[in-house]
C-alpha cells in the first residue's frame, strides 16, 4: 500500500515537471506549427542562468526568477531571429516537412555547444530551496519531500495563471486566435507575428521554471535536460498537441506511468516504457487523448 | 517493348557503373593509410544508414527520428547470431536485415495512422527507449555491450592486409550492393508511389494507391537498410553497445540526410563524408585553438549545429537543388 | 531523362570526391611510432565530461603537470613528453573511436592510464592493442580480467583489482563487523561483478544486493537504492561504483536519514569530489574506505609533499585530491618506465623494461608492484581508512595496516613491505 502511495506521489511530481515542458511544446506548436526540439535546450540555458544567480545569491527563488526572464527572452529571440528566417526560406520541396524539425534539432545542438563552451561539462548542483528529506509518518519515511510538494504547488500555480491568461485576458484571446486562425486574427487587427513571439516567450519562461525545478537537488550539465526533452515531447503527443489541458493530462499520465515502471519493473526499462505508453495511446487515439474526433488540422 | 529494352540497357549501365565504383574503391584502399581505410569503412556504413532515411523520409515523406534504434536491432541481431550460433559472417548480416525488416514492418503498422509530429514523437521515443533495453537483459550485454568479431582477413592476403582494410572491403561491397538495390527500388514504381503519397496522401488514395500498405513497406525496407548499417557499424568497432546507437546517432543521421539532400540517393555518399568529416575538422580546429578540453568536447557539436542550421535555411533540399536552380537560371 | 543524367553525374561527382580526398591523405609508414629525437607522444582516454567524469577528469591534467615538470628538467634523455588526452565520456564506443585516433592519427608511442573497465575491454579488442604491440601502461581500472598476461600481453595494470579489494573488505568485515546485516550496491558490469564474484568466493553473504546500470546513477535512482537498503535493514553497506554514484547515494541517504556503516570502494571515494557533488561532510564522517595511497592532505609524506609542490606550480587552480595524487604518481611511474627502456626507445623495449624492472619503481602507494615476465599486475594491496569530520582520511586503527593478496584464491596477508624512497626532487634517475 505504501509503495502505491509513494509511486503515485512521485509520479505526480515528475508528471508536473513534464507538464511544464509539454505545455511549452504545445504552446509553440499551436502558435507556429513547429515542434520545437530546442525547447529543452532553451530551458537548459535558462537553468544555467538560474544556476549562476542562485549560487551567487544563495537564494533559489531569485535564480528561478532570472531563469524565467532569461528563458522568456531567449524564446522571444529564437522566434524573432530564427524562426522567421527559417519560414522565409525553407518552405518548398520534400524538406518542407522535415525542415523545421531539423532546424530546431540544430538549434538544440547549438545551444548545448554554447553552454558547454561557456560553462564546461562538469556537473553543477543547484541547492534546493526546501528540505529534500522524505516526510516521516510514524516509523516510515516516504520519499516525498518538501521539495516535491513545492514542485507540485509551483506547477499548479503556473497552470492556473496560464489558464487565466488564455481564457480571461485579451492577450490570451489574441494568442489563441493567432494560433487557430491567423488570417482572421490579422483581419481583426491582431499583430500575429508579435503575438507569436509573445507565445514563444511564455513557452521559454515556462521551460525555465521546469529546468530549475528538475535540477534542484540534481546534477546540472549540458545533457541533464535531455530526459525532459524526450518525456516532455512524449507527454505533449499523448495529450494531443492541440490543447493545453491535454498537455497537462498527458504529462501526468506519463509521469505516473513511468514511475510505476521504475518502481515495479526495472530502471532500464523506463525509456521503452515511455514508448509503450505513447504507442498504446496513439493506437487508440492517433491524435492524442484530448483530440476531438477525426480531421487532423495539418 | 521499347521500354523493356531500354530498361535493361539502363540497368546494365548502372551495374557497370557500380562495378567501376567498386574497382576505384579497391585501388584507393590499397593506397591510403589505415586511418583512412577505417574512415572509409565508416563512410560506407553511413551511406547505407542515410539511404534508409532517404527512402523513408525523402521518398515516402515519413519523418522518423528512430533510425538509430533500427540500426541497434540490426547490430544486436548480427552479434547475437554470430556469437551464439557461430554462423558465417554473411549469415549474421542477413539476420540483421531480416530481423530489422520484421521490426520495421511492426513499427510501420503501428505508425501508419500517424503523421507529422506524432510520428516523429513515436520514433523519438523508440530511439531513446530501444537501446536501453540492452541494460535490462544480461544476454544483451548491458551497458558495456557485446563483442562482435568478424575475424581476420584470410591468410592468403598477406601480413600487410590489416583488419581495418578487411572491414573496408566488406563494408564497401555491402554498401555498393545495398545502394544498387535501393536505387532500383527508388526508380521503380514503388519509388513513384511513395512520392505520390508524400505529395498528397488523399489524392494518392483516390488514384487507387493503398497508402497504409505502401507506408508500411517503406518502413520495412528502410528498417532493413538501417539494420544492415547497424551490423556494419558493429563490425567496424567490433562492438554492439547501447551507447553506439544513441539518440545522438539518430539525430546525426537526420542531419547528414538533410545536409546532403533528403530525397537524393547519390547524396548519401556526400552525407557519409560529411558525417565522418565533421569530427575531423572540429578536431583540427580545436587543436589549433589550443586544445582546451572545452573545445575538444563541444566544438564538433557547434560546427555540426551551425552547418545544419545554415543548410536547412539555405539548402533545405540539399546542395543538389541549389545547383539545379543555378543551372536553371543560366538556361533561362 | 534529364533526371537520370543528373543522377549519374551526382554519382560520378561522389566517386571523384571519394578518390580525391582519400588519396590526398595517403601517408608513408613510420620509424618507431610516436618517438622522435625531441619528443615522446603518449595518449590517454578518460571521461572528461559526462556522468562518470566527476573527479576522474583531473587525472589527465595532473599527469600532464608532472610531465611538464620533467620536461622542464631535461625530459627523458632529452626528449619531451607530449601527453594527448581524449575524452571518451566513459562510453565504450567513444573510447574505441578516440583510441583509433590516438593510434592511427596522432600515432602515439604508447597509451598511459586509459580509464574504465568496459571502455578498455572494448578498446583492446576493437583497436587490436595487443596485435599492434602498443604498450598500454598503468590502466586506470581494477578489473581483474586485465591481469591476464596471455590475453593482455602489452597491457599493465597499476591499481589492485576489484577482486583483491573485495577480498580485503571481506577480511575486514569478518574481523570487525561480524554478525551485522550487509548490503551491497554495485555497478552492474565487469567492474562491479568482479567484486561480487570475489565476495562470493570469500563467503560473504549480503542481505540486500542492488546492481545498477552504469550511467543511470542520479539522486532519483539512488532514492530507489536507499528504499531497498532501508527496507532490508542493512547495517553495513558496501558500495562499488564511480564517484558520481557514490555522491548520489550518500546524498540521498543523508536526506532520508538512513545512516548505515558505509564501506566505499576505492575508486569512488575521494572526499573532496564528494563534497563538490553535494554530500555533507557529516555523512562522510566515519565512512570506511580502502585506500592504497596516503591521504592527499598528508604533507608529512614525501611523495605527497613533492607532488603538491608540482601541482601548485604546473597545475594551478586545481585542488590537490586523490585524483591529482593518482595522476601525478602515474606520471612518475611512466617516466621511470621510459627511462628504464633506454635511450634507443622502442615499444618492445618499453614492454620488456616494465617486465624486468617495473617491480622496483618508486610509487606513492604502500603495496609492492607485481610486474614480471609472467605478471602484468601492478599494486597488490590496500589498507582500511576512515573518513573524518573534515573529510580527510586517516588509517583505521591509527596506523597503516597493509593487506596484500591476489585476484585468485590466495590468502589475504598483512604485509610489512616498505616503499622505495621518492627520487630526489621527484625526478627519477633510474635506467
Amino acid at each position: 500500500m505504501q509503495k502505491v502511495i509513494e509511486t503515485l506521489l512521485i509520479g505526480l511530481t515528475t508528471g508536473s515537471i513534464y507538464a511544464l515542458m509539454s505545455l511549452a511544446i504545445v504552446l509553440v506548436w499551436r502558435s507556429t506549427r513547429v515542434i520545437n526540439f530546442a525547447q529543452a535546450g532553451q530551458a537548459m540555458f535558462a537553468t544555467y542562468i538560474g544556476f549562476e544567480i542562485s549560487s551567487r545569491s544563495e537564494v533559489f527563488w531569485l535564480g528561478l526568477l532570472f531563469a524565467v526572464v532569461g528563458g522568456a527572452l531567449l524564446g522571444a529571440g529564437v522566434d524573432y531571429f530564427f524562426m522567421r528566417v527559417l519560414f522565409k526560406h525553407a518552405n518548398s520541396g520534400p524538406a518542407a516537412v522535415v525542415a523545421p524539425v531539423i532546424a530546431t534539432l540544430g538549434l538544440l545542438g547549438l545551444i548545448r555547444s554554447i553552454v558547454g563552451l561557456s560553462w564546461g561539462g562538469e556537473f553543477k548542483t543547484i541547492k534546493s530551496p526546501v528540505s529534500t528529506d522524505g516526510y516521516t509518518l510514524g516509523s516510515t519515511t516516504i520519499p516525498f519531500s518538501a521539495l516535491n510538494a513545492v514542485i507540485i504547488i509551483t506547477v499548479s500555480i503556473i497552470l492556473i495563471a496560464l489558464a487565466i491568461l488564455f481564457q480571461r485576458t485579451n492577450l490570451g484571446l489574441a494568442l489563441r486566435a493567432s494560433a487557430y486562425a491567423p488570417e482572421i486574427a490579422k483581419l481583426a487587427g491582431i499583430r500575429t507575428a508579435q503575438t507569436r513571439t509573445i507565445g514563444w516567450a511564455i513557452a521559454g519562461g515556462v521551460g525555465g521554471v521546469a529546468g530549475m525545478l528538475v535540477t534542484a537537488n540534481n546534477f546540472l550539465s549540458p545533457y541533464s535536460l535531455d530526459l525532459l526533452l524526450v518525456f516532455g515531447f512524449i507527454a505533449a503527443v499523448i495529450g494531443g498537441l492541440e490543447s493545453m489541458v491535454g498537455a497537462v493530462i498527458g504529462a501526468l499520465v506519463l509521469g505516473i506511468g513511468l514511475t510505476i515502471i521504475l518502481n515495479y519493473v526495472g530502471t532500464s526499462l523506463i525509456f521503452i516504457g515511455g514508448f509503450v505508453v505513447l504507442i498504446v495511446v496513439l493506437l487508440v487515439k492517433p491524435d492524442g487523448i484530448m483530440a476531438k474526433g477525426k480531421g487532423r488540422r495539418a | 517493348m521499347e521500354l523493356w529494352r531500354k530498361a535493361r540497357v539502363a540497368v546494365r549501365k548502372k551495374i557497370a557503373f557500380f562495378i567501376l565504383l567498386g574497382w576505384v574503391l579497391l585501388i584507393i584502399g590499397d593506397r591510403v593509410d589505415e586511418l583512412r581505410v577505417y574512415q572509409g569503412a565508416q563512410i560506407a556504413m553511413y551511406t547505407i544508414a542515410l539511404a534508409s532515411i532517404v527512402l523513408l523520409t525523402g521518398y515516402s515523406g515519413q519523418v522518423s527520428l528512430g533510425n538509430g534504434a533500427m540500426m541497434a536491432v540490426g547490430g544486436y541481431s548480427a552479434a547475437l547470431t554470430l556469437n551464439n550460433l557461430q554462423t558465417p559472417i554473411w549469415f549474421a548480416f542477413l539476420m540483421a536485415i531480416l530481423v530489422s525488416a520484421l521490426f520495421g514492418s511492426l513499427l510501420g503498422a503501428a505508425a501508419a495512422r500517424l503523421a507529422g509530429p506524432y510520428l516523429a514523437g513515436t520514433t523519438l521515443a523508440l530511439a531513446v527507449g530501444l537501446p536501453a533495453i540492452a541494460n535490462q537483459f544480461s544476454f544483451l550485454g548491458g551497458e558495456p555491450g557485446l563483442l562482435f568479431d568478424v575475424g581476420f582477413p584470410p591468410e592468403s592476403f598477406g601480413e600487410e592486409f590489416t583488419q581495418y582494410k578487411w572491414f573496408f572491403w566488406i563494408a564497401g561491397v555491402i554498401a555498393l550492393i545495398a545502394l544498387f538495390i535501393t536505387s532500383n527500388i527508388l526508380q521503380s514504381r514503388f519509388g513513384r508511389t511513395w512520392r505520390a503519397i508524400r505529395g498528397n496522401s488523399l489524392a494518392a488514395e483516390l488514384a487507387g494507391i493503398h497508402s497504409a500498405r505502401m507506408k508500411v513497406l517503406a518502413f520495412t525496407i528502410s528498417s532493413a537498410l538501417a539494420g544492415l548499417a547497424g551490423a556494419v557499424l558493429a563490425m567496424n568497432i567490433s562492438l554492439v553497445a547501447p551507447g553506439a546507437y544513441s539518440l545522438a546517432l539518430s539525430f546525426s543521421l537526420v542531419t547528414g540526410a538533410v545536409l546532403a539532400g533528403v530525397s537524393s540517393l547519390p547524396g548519401v555518399v556526400l552525407g557519409g563524408f560529411i558525417l565522418v568529416g565533421i569530427p575531423e575538422i572540429a578536431d583540427a580546429l580545436a587543436g589549433s585553438l589550443g586544445g582546451a578540453d572545452k573545445f575538444n568536447n563541444y566544438l564538433p557539436g557547434l560546427i555540426t549545429s551551425v552547418l545544419l542550421i545554415l543548410s536547412v535555411i539555405y539548402t533545405p533540399n540539399g546542395p543538389g537543388e541549389n545547383i539545379r536552380k543555378h543551372l536553371g537560371k543560366k538556361h533561362a | 531523362m534529364i533526371g537520370k543524367t543528373r543522377r549519374k553525374r551526382t554519382w560520378f561527382v561522389a566517386a571523384v570526391l571519394a578518390t580525391g580526398s582519400l588519396l590526398a591523405t595517403a601517408l608513408p609508414a613510420n620509424a618507431e611510432t610516436g618517438v622522435t629525437s625531441s619528443e615522446i607522444k603518449l595518449g590517454i582516454t578518460l571521461p572528461l565530461t559526462g556522468a562518470a567524469s566527476a573527479g576522474y577528469n583531473k587525472i589527465g591534467n595532473a599527469m600532464n603537470a608532472y610531465f611538464k615538470y620533467v620536461n622542464d628538467n631535461g625530459g627523458v634523455y632529452g626528449r619531451k613528453i607530449n601527453l594527448i588526452q581524449k575524452n571518451d565520456e566513459y562510453s565504450p564506443q567513444l573510447a574505441i573511436a578516440k583510441t583509433n585516433e590516438l593510434i592511427l592519427k596522432d600515432k602515439v608511442f604508447a597509451l598511459v592510464g586509459p580509464l574504465g573497465t568496459a571502455t578498455y575491454t572494448a578498446v583492446h579488442k576493437s583497436v587490436g592493442i595487443a596485435r599492434r604491440g602498443v604498450p598500454s601502461l598503468f590502466l586506470n581500472t581494477g578489473f581483474s580480467g586485465f591481469a591476464n598476461k596471455k590475453n593482455f600481453p602489452t597491457s599493465f595494470t597499476v591499481l589492485p583489482s576489484y577482486a583483491m579489494e573485495a577480498k580485503i573488505v571481506s577480511q575486514f568485515i569478518k574481523e570487525n563487523l561480524a554478525g551485522k546485516k550487509l548490503g551491497l550496491v554495485y555497478q552492474n558490469d565487469e567492474f562491479g561483478i568482479d567484486a561480487l564474484g570475489a565476495f562470493k568466493a570469500a563467503g560473504v553473504k549480503f542481505d540486500v544486493t542492488i546492481p545498477y546500470t552504469s550511467g543511470t546513477q542520479s539522486p532519483a535512482t539512488a532514492q530507489t537504492w536507499v528504499s531497498q537498503l532501508a527496507a532490508g535493514g542493512a547495517q553495513v553497506v558496501v558500495f562499488f561504483g564511480v564517484t558520481s554514484a557514490t555522491g548520489a547515494l550518500l546524498g540521498v541517504a543523508a536526506a532520508a536519514k538512513y545512516a548505515p556503516q558505509w564501506i566505499l570502494g576505492s575508486v569512488g571515494s575521494d572526499p573532496l569530489t564528494l563534497r563538490v557533488l553535494g554530500v555533507p561532510t557529516a555523512v562522510l564522517n566515519g565512512a570506511y574506505t580502502l585506500a592504497g595511497n596516503p591521504s592527499p592532505n598528508d604533507t608529512t609524506d614525501e611523495y605527497v609533499k613533492q607532488f603538491q609542490e608540482i601541482n601548485t606550480k604546473y597545475n594551478a587552480g586545481t585542488a590537490f585530491d586523490d585524483y591529482v595524487l593518482q595522476g601525478m604518481n602515474l606520471g612518475l611511474m611512466t617516466v621511470q618506465a621510459l627511462r628504464a627502456a633506454g635511450q634507443n626507445l622502442t615499444r618492445k623495449k618499453l614492454i620488456s623494461a616494465m617486465e624486468t624492472k617495473g617491480s622496483t619503481f618508486a610509487s606513492v602507494a604502500y603495496s609492492p608492484l607485481g610486474y614480471s615476465k609472467t605478471s602484468n599486475v601492478g599494486h597488490t594491496g590496500y589498507y582500511m581508512a576512515v573518513m573524518d569530520a573534515t573529510g580527510d582520511r586517516k588509517p583505521f586503527g591509527g596506523s597503516v595496516v597493509l593487506y596484500t593478496t591476489d585476484s585468485g584464491s590466495g590468502p589475504v596477508v598483512k604485509s610489512t613491505f616498505k616503499r622505495p624512497a621518492m627520487p630526489a626532487k621527484g625526478l627519477p634517475t633510474n635506467s
